[in-house]
């Protein structure tokens, strides 16, 4: 039996000393690990096709002829399809990243995170980086066909201020992602539901399809703490440059200032609070407790 | 003997005494797992933040575009479709995850299936529970949108046969769109969860629930006037708000081209609703028995997938 | 432990440091060598002192742990038994870092499970009965492959240690089979895989053969075995309620009821605490002298007639049964020797052995079955 003849350390002490490469190197191969189901799946079934493509992209079409009846100007086209795309990601965050931890203890794959040698940010990432695949289709879909279907003319002149807010968007929706996920780890069937509760709601003070300016100070108090809004902001205003309709908050150079604090301040938020609750969730017994 | 085989075979009086009892036990579980209405997190975040979150979206979108001021008549427009919607995104999404729940969390659904009840009254009776809450998020809506925006409510003005009817027959139709979803998420893998709402968001589009059907091109427009939920948002809203603007109808619209007429009278929805009701629950009722055939077969009624 | 285990004569070990994909090669002839287990003095595999834990429970929390010592041997396979509730799998997770204990200590190779856990999780592995954990879409392979990655194997590193394992464990079969159509042995088979995928230096099995069935236990008991003897050091903690199971595989166990561990030592040893006499059930063709006659012999303290519980299958033979309580195995030679005299023949000769569950019954007053139906133990 060769398979059981294998050893590859001397003593526990040496199995146990890692350097800082290997700790890395293991960290980001879990998160290639953790994103393989979620490939392999949309792979394996292939109605996400339907689901989380074509008919979230009626559901944006929706929303651009609310605007037409309104006989409303071309640009609000524009920022429902730009808001549509990036809803996909917010979605992404919410059920592949943050919820998906209470479904991995009711299946018992949570105790064999925790018993591995790894970060749960790790895996969180690699759950985020398996959804981004639909995610990003789903995107892309309602982005390039909206955008040609409903004639939406962007205007950009600034390309790599408006990639770069997008990948700190998405930094900052991602670090937000793993706060959600660590209080999520407490939680049981509520986790489900606060879900669902941050799904309309966001959209409405995120301004989803509409400048967010025009929401006084709810709009101010959503770019001081909901990276969706500031990222969308700064994406309108980089988008469709010398339309008077897409005024911002604060000028798009200052809101991905704002992202990236937000972005570092998330993710090392994250970084404290998944370390303080798996403390809290080992003195508690509710890692390994399933259902409510 | 003769008498454990007449245990096995109830008279039609005992059957339908059990298929009542059945329905009422699915619909009280659904209200305790799902509802819950005296824990104010579930109530506010089904019943409040998300219907009110999804038509504050909608009213402010045509606030933006009006500058302000906005017809009455395109606002009550919105917030009634949006606010009805709520019992459509509960009913649809109600059979659906109960499925999902059964299988996947509770493990349940083979036990479901070997107990003597029929399986589609225990989904039903969930499904209705969960219409239930939907209710409650409609009927909020409503009365933010009759106290705060001023929607035009009178209700000695109100139609309430036609309101009854058309309710009665748009929750049926409601409840057999989820049985198609029942049925298909009966075949796919844990995350179909976002399947039910990802339907109700496509049918938001072609059943002139927030903007008149006119607007859409005629192909989608003639979807839409098949689909029993199109004559349901009529007939309730033209129901509970007489007067208000027709989903439907207009100068240009498919339907005036057809029909010769503006609007469509009462009889006429009442009609269209009871013709697509059937034909969607006849078509809904087939794809579930074929559905859960298919998952007899493949052995995916007590499947954990994960993922 | 401080001995150096000496395999079959290899070359040593190459010095110096190694780049870690070489760890992950699983070559017979470079492992099966001089292997010097450098554990230090103090490091016992596991060293749990007055670990008590307390759930919070309405209406009053339940203690699940009640100051238990647990020291185990690097090398042993060590079995805790007891029935449901007693908190096997409780200290277990205690061990394993998924749950801090409320008071006390306890260190699995000198590593607090409390604040060393990320060195413990890189050395240990866990493995439950009943698991279902994994995603029910995947492969058998690819299951197993994504959580070598969660150990740190590198790519193709894991993908030939995986088929290594899938080979040892007989899934080779149902390596491209969907996980969620596995049968229960097999996915318990599985499991064992995904447990021994990093080599750990101490593998937890929490009840490995709940649920399966003769033949599936079986063959994971011989699994178990097969991967602990394969190289020295490797510790085995295995809970159970099924005694045979922890008679026929430890080499020591411990016996666990509410909480705390009642008595532990080796099998033999916990035996002789409920029996110091030898019992043997002895059929004869005939006896002339009746039972009295070898009770007179000198070593035997009694010769009686045994119950039909004591005969079994035994029960219906034309035969004289007896049983026997001896002083000492010797006396059994002047049994025989008194048979002999008497002309009659001996037909079959059984020792009978207490079980665990008497010396279950002996320290707690009662069975597991019934133990089982009491309820937890309250804070007092």
């Amino acid at each position: 039996m060769s398979a059981f003849v294998f050893r590859h350390s001397e003593s526990p002490e040496q199995a146990a000393r890692w350097d800082r490469r290997r700790s890395l190197a293991t960290q980001l191969r879990s998160v290639y690990g953790r994103a393989y189901p979620r490939i392999i799946g949309a792979r394996r079934e292939p109605s996400w096709l339907l689901f989380e493509i074509l008919l979230p992209f009626l559901t944006t079409s929706a929303f651009v002829f609310v605007y037409r009846a309104l006989d409303a100007p071309a640009e609000f086209i524009g920022f429902v399809v730009l808001g549509g795309a990036m809803t996909a990601f917010w979605l992404n965050i919410l059920w592949m990243m943050a919820a998906q931890l209470y479904w991995e203890r009711d299946q018992g794959n949570l105790e064999l995170y925790f018993t591995a040698p790894i970060s749960m940010m790790s895996i969180l990432f690699g759950m985020a980086i398996g959804g981004l695949f639909m995610s990003g289709t789903r995107a892309a879909v309602v982005l390039i066909v909206g955008a040609t279907l409903y004639d939406v003319v962007f205007a950009v002149e600034q390309w790599l201020l408006l990639l770069a807010v997008f990948f700190l968007t998405m930094a900052a929706l991602y670090g937000l992602g793993m706060v959600l996920a660590s209080f999520f780890l407490l939680s049981g069937r509520e986790a489900w539901h606060l879900s669902q509760g941050l799904q309309e709601p966001v959209y409405f003070v995120s301004g989803l399809n509409f400048p967010v300016a025009r929401l006084g100070m709810l709009g101010a108090v959503a770019i001081a703490t909901i990276p969706l809004a500031v990222g969308l902001d700064a994406m309108r205003q980089l988008a469709f440059v010398g339309s008077e309709h897409a005024d911002g908050v604060l000028p798009a150079w200052m809101e991905a200032l704002i992202l990236v604090g937000m972005a570092a301040l998330f993710i090392g938020l994250a970084r404290w609070m998944l370390g303080q609750i798996e403390r809290l969730a080992r003195v508690e017994g509710k890692l390994t407790v399933k259902g409510t | 003997m003769s008498a454990e085989l007449g245990a096995a075979r109830p008279g039609r009086r005992e059957a339908w005494a059990a298929s009542r009892r059945a329905f009422r036990t699915a619909m009280r579980l659904g209200w305790q797992t799902e509802a819950n209405w005296t824990d104010p997190l579930l109530f506010f975040i089904y019943s409040v933040a998300k219907p009110v979150g999804a038509a504050a979206i909608l009213i402010f979108m045509v606030d933006i575009i009006s500058g302000g001021r906005a017809d009455p008549a395109i606002r009550s427009f919105v917030v009634i479709g949006s606010a009805l919607w709520s019992f459509v995104v509960a009913g649809i999404a109600g059979l659906a995850w109960s499925v999902l729940d059964d299988r996947e969390r509770y493990r349940m659904l083979k036990y479901l299936y070997v107990s003597p009840n029929p399986i589609l009254l225990l989904l039903l009776g969930r499904g209705a529970a969960r219409i239930g809450i939907g209710a409650f998020g409609a009927g909020i809506t409503l009365v933010i949108g009759v106290v705060l925006l001023g929607l035009p409510f009178d209700p000695l003005a109100v139609d309430w046969p036609l309101a009854m009817v058309s309710m009665a027959l748009g929750l049926v139709s409601i409840l057999s769109i989820g049985l198609f979803l029942a049925a298909t998420v009966m075949q796919t893998r844990q995350d179909s969860w976002s399947y039910p709402e990802a339907v109700a968001g496509g049918l938001f589009l072609l059943v002139g629930a927030v903007f008149p059907l006119l607007v859409l091109p005629a192909p989608i427009q003639a979807i839409g006037l098949v689909t029993p939920l199109t004559w349901w948002l009529e007939g309730v809203r033209g129901a509970l708000f007489p007067g208000a603007l027709s989903g439907i109808g207009g100068e240009g619209s498919l339907y005036a081209t057809l029909a010769g007429r503006a609007e469509p009278s009462s009889a006429e929805i009442v009609l269209a609703l009871v013709a697509s009701t059937a034909v969607v629950s006849v078509l809904g009722l087939l794809f579930f028995r074929w559905s859960e055939r298919r998952a007899k077969e493949k052995g995916l009624l007590d499947q954990v997938t994960g993922s | 432990m401080r001995a150096a285990c000496r395999g079959i004569g290899e070359p040593a070990p190459m010095k110096g440091p190694r780049r870690y994909g070489r760890f992950a090669r699983p070559h017979a002839q470079r492992y099966h060598r001089e292997l010097i287990v450098s554990v230090s003095p103090t490091s016992l595999a596991i060293d749990a002192r007055a670990v008590r834990r307390v759930y919070k429970a309405k209406p009053e929390p339940i203690v699940a742990l009640d100051g238990v010592d647990l020291q185990v041997e690097p090398g042993e396979l060590f079995g805790l038994l007891g029935p449901n509730g007693a908190g096997k799998t409780t200290l277990i997770k205690v061990l394993t870092t998924l749950l801090l204990p409320t008071s006390g200590t306890a260190r699995v190779f000198g590593f607090d499970v409390a604040r060393q856990t990320t060195e413990l999780r890189r050395i240990m592995n866990i493995v439950s009965g009943g698991e279902q954990s994994g995603y029910g879409l995947l492969h058998v392979r690819e299951q197993l492959w994504m959580f070598s990655q969660f150990y740190g194997l590198g790519v193709r590193d894991g993908w030939r240690r995986v088929d290594q394992l899938i080979e040892a464990v007989g899934l080779t079969e149902q390596r491209l089979q969907k996980v969620s159509s596995l049968s229960t042995g097999q996915r318990q088979k599985l499991n064992l895989a995904r447990g021994l995928l990093n080599d750990p230096w101490i593998l937890f099995l929490d009840e490995p053969t709940l649920g399966l069935d003769v033949s599936a236990a079986r063959q994971t008991r011989e699994l178990v075995q097969q991967w602990q003897r394969a190289l020295p050091g490797r510790t085995i903690l295995l809970t159970s309620h099924y005694m045979a199971e922890v008679d026929e595989l430890c080499d020591r166990l411990a016996i666990v009821d509410r909480g705390r561990i009642l008595a532990s030592g080796t099998s033999a040893e916990l035996k002789r605490r409920v029996q110091r006499e030898s019992i043997f059930l002895l059929e004869v063709d005939r006896l002339p002298g009746g039972h009295q006659a070898l009770a007179a012999v000198r070593g035997v303290l009694s010769a009686v007639e045994p119950t039909a519980h004591d005969l079994g299958s035994a029960a219906d033979r034309q035969t004289v049964s007896v049983k026997l309580t001896l002083d000492d195995d010797a006396a059994l030679g002047g049994v025989v020797g008194e048979l002999g005299r008497m002309g009659a023949s001996i037909v079959a000769l059984a020792k009978s052995e207490p079980t665990l569950e008497d010396v279950f019954v002996e320290l707690v007053g009662r069975g597991f079955a019934e133990r089982e139906q009491e309820p937890a133990e309250k804070v007092r």
